[in-house]
């Protein structure tokens, strides 16, 4: 076995090296790249972190990144916690509601204005 | 053309024992030229088109330690192109470990014009460094162009 390639594979991995951890992952799991520091290192997930979403593909699953302006989402267009100072709204994040809505400053989506 | 890697730790011991000087090789896909900058080791599977890093700040020096072509058979990019990418996130220069994939050295020789340069490490220089990084050491890299000798004047 040569010398960088660990002797057991750490959680879920499939594939491994001493230097960048997974290669690959099990089946079910996401593959997400952790950086700690200068470091770098791959990961397997049952399921994504606080801003990320997991995509099933034939090949890998990947965790990938939510929008810019989203804390957490179910996937690239839908948002279920928007970053400081947006509003949710369907889904989206708006820095102020539409129309009909007004910005909930204690919940921070957009609530419609019951007239 | 050969590369001086000169690494320093940026938590500096006072008997500077930790720096290290290593060698490598400028690849022809790119520019021979010196650079400068901060250490950061990215995942060989990081430089996809399909995942981001979320480091954005450039001025840095990518390591990535390439694993044998069996454990990754079907790379995302060519090498030179992941060289291209990591030029783009940001990076100063590229330090590729071919230790484990010595074919890799072979496929960046074919001149890309890239604008930053990659150097080729293996053997115990890369193990010097990838331990460093491995111990989440941070250190400040500076590449520089090892001069060829001079041809002696014979009298």
């Amino acid at each position: 076995m040569p010398p960088n390639v660990s002797q057991g594979c750490q959680g879920g991995c499939a594939t491994c090296s001493d230097y960048n951890g997974c290669m690959s992952c099990k089946p079910r799991l996401f593959f997400f790249l952790e950086r700690t520091g200068m470091k770098q290192t791959g990961v397997c997930l049952p399921s994504c972190p606080n801003g990320y979403y997991g995509i099933r593909l034939p090949e890998k699953n990947t965790c990938t990144k939510c929008k810019a302006d989203c804390e957490t989402c179910f996937y690239d267009s839908f948002c279920t916690k928007c970053k400081r100072s947006f509003y949710l709204h369907s889904g989206k994040c708006l820095k102020t509601c539409l129309e009909g809505f007004e910005n909930n400053n204690h919940t921070m989506e957009c609530t419609s204005i019951v007239h | 053309q050969k590369a001086i890697i000169r690494v320093i730790p940026l938590k500096m011991d006072p008997t500077g024992k930790s720096n290290l000087t290593l060698e490598g090789v400028f690849a022809r896909v790119a520019e021979v030229m010196p650079a400068e900058g901060k250490l950061l080791q990215f995942h060989p599977l990081s430089l996809c088109n399909t995942s981001e890093d979320e480091h954005t700040v450039r001025g840095f020096i990518t390591i990535v330690k390439l694993e044998s072509p069996e454990r990754d058979p079907h790379p995302c990019l060519s090498l030179a192109n992941k060289a291209k990418l990591a030029g783009e996130r940001g990076a100063e220069a590229i330090l590729f470990d071919i230790t484990d994939d010595e074919g890799a050295f072979y496929q960046l020789q074919e001149a890309m014009g890239l604008s930053h340069p990659v150097v080729l490490i293996s053997g115990r220089d890369a193990e010097l460094l990838m331990e460093m990084v491995n111990n989440n050491q941070e250190a400040q890299v500076k590449i520089e162009v090892k001069e060829q000798p001079k041809w002696p004047e014979y009298d």
